[in-house]
């Protein structure tokens, strides 16, 4: 078996069925997790932010900190594994995007986040099959390659799966 | 609910004292008009201090062609923030790394998760549309949690209960679960703490008032505002290991001092994140010696 850690600003993928693809404390950050069933590779990316037009020479160094330059660069890196650069017959699942109690529109960088990444898919033509996303949840998300099952656990709280 | 309160005063009484040295640090770098020279006269009255730092800027971490010698240029080299948080890092008998085991952090202690606010607080001091030192919010966020650190114990295997009296709204978030379970929140005990070590008044304030900075003094709420948003920005980054992340409210009233918007959020946050990648491993050369 082996584990790959996903740090913000990164990505990982494998088409191993015995691989896992592991990603801590999402906080606001969303884990857009992309299946390619016709290779059986999947990818994962942990996003920051929505949109890397805010800093175009961040998105160029650090591409996957960003929601549309991170999809871009996780289909590219996919597809150097066989699977089409254009994401054509992927499904997505999402996690992560957590909320602040109490917080404005100013600080609901996690929903923006969610919003972007539904967003940018839907404009891919990639499918969300499964999310767990928003609330007041920092989520540690695990990719299970084998079974395309995401689990996700949260300290004090029971294990879950999407 | 008494005795946990009596208990938890009592804890705190048995944390080691900071050396002179530290205090005397934290003192001189509170007032917004200090000296570097002072703070270099501290350093080298303290030989275990200038060897941490001499290990420090002569390590891997920095790569230098040439090996620094004196204190004066270890601080030139590190920056006064860095030096401080050195100094802290191996204050309190490992008080920074403890395992805060009470709120199922995996073996973390509270230092990453407050090196990121203490980050993100002073980049939130850079928008202050006030009189402000950002360099305060940055030791202020270093010190925050200080209060988890010793609270910890007290609370194992007590989350999961925690997190569904919020999730059902029997508490509006894990500071008023704490106090139901224990008489007082960790904002509180760590402003015990900060008494009892004679921390500067300015950072036992920013420590009481980190979840609530509207109840601060006004000649305080600045820096609380600072540290409180750093704290939240450091728990949307996933910078909390712990059971309580993203469980505390968000206060409202920083617009009063802080001039910040949503795209300002997701730049300080981005820096932030930046920043502490380089700071964490010269920080973990202490913290985790």
């Amino acid at each position: 078996m082996s584990q790959k850690v996903v740090i913000v600003g990164e990505e990982a993928h494998s088409g191993q069925p015995d691989a896992i693809l592991k990603t801590f404390a999402l906080g606001s950050c969303v884990a857009i997790v992309l299946l390619d069933p016709a290779t059986r590779v999947i990818g994962m990316v942990h996003v920051a932010l929505p949109d890397s037009s805010v800093d175009p020479d961040k998105a160029r160094d650090k591409p996957c900190y960003f929601v549309d330059s991170g999809v871009e660069y996780l289909l590219t890196a996919m597809s150097q594994a066989g699977c089409s650069p254009s994401g054509q017959g992927m499904v997505a699942k999402l996690a992560g995007g957590a909320a602040v109690m109490g917080g404005n529109d100013k600080f609901n960088v996690g929903g923006r986040n969610v919003d972007a990444a539904r967003a940018y898919l839907q404009k891919k033509g990639i499918k969300i099959v499964a999310e767990d996303v928003g609330k007041n949840i920092s989520r540690t998300a695990t990719v299970h390659v084998g079974s395309a099952k995401v689990g996700l656990s949260s300290p004090g709280r029971d294990d879950w799966s999407i | 609910m008494t005795d946990s309160r009596e208990e938890l005063i009592a804890a705190v009484q048995d944390v080691p004292l900071l050396s002179p040295s530290v205090s005397q640090l934290l003192e001189v770098t509170a007032d917004p008009k200090y000296n570097i020279a002072d703070l270099i006269r501290i350093i080298k009255h303290d030989a275990v201090l200038t060897a941490r730092l001499l290990r420090v800027v002569n390590s891997a971490a920095y790569a230098l062609p040439v090996e620094v010698e004196t204190v004066d240029r270890a601080v030139a080299m590190l920056g006064s923030r860095v030096v401080v948080g050195l100094a802290l890092g191996g204050a309190g008998d490992g008080l920074f790394t403890r395992p805060l085991d009470g709120y199922d952090s995996n073996g973390e202690g509270i230092w990453r998760h407050d090196l990121f606010s203490a980050i993100a607080g002073r980049y939130v001091g850079l928008k202050a549309t006030t009189d402000f030192t950002p360099d305060l919010a940055f030791t202020g966020g270093l010190l925050l949690d200080i209060g988890k650190a010793v609270m910890s114990q007290f609370l194992v295997g007590k989350s999961a209960a925690m997190l569904a009296d919020i999730a059902n709204g029997t508490a509006s978030d894990y500071l008023e679960e704490e106090t139901r379970l224990l008489g007082l929140d960790h904002a509180e005990l760590g402003y015990e703490l900060a008494k009892c070590w004679q921390l500067p008044e300015v950072l036992q304030n920013a420590i009481r008032y980190h979840h609530k900075p509207s109840q601060a003094s006004e000649i305080y709420r600045p820096l609380c505002y600072a540290v409180h948003i750093g704290d939240t920005l450091a728990m949307m980054a996933g910078h909390s290991a712990g059971s309580d992340a993203m469980q505390y409210q968000l206060e409202s009233g920083y617009d009063a001092y802080f001039k910040l918007d949503e795209q300002d959020i997701g730049m300080i946050m981005l820096q932030s994140g930046e920043e502490f990648m380089q700071l964490e491993e010269v920080m973990a050369l202490v913290m985790e010696a």
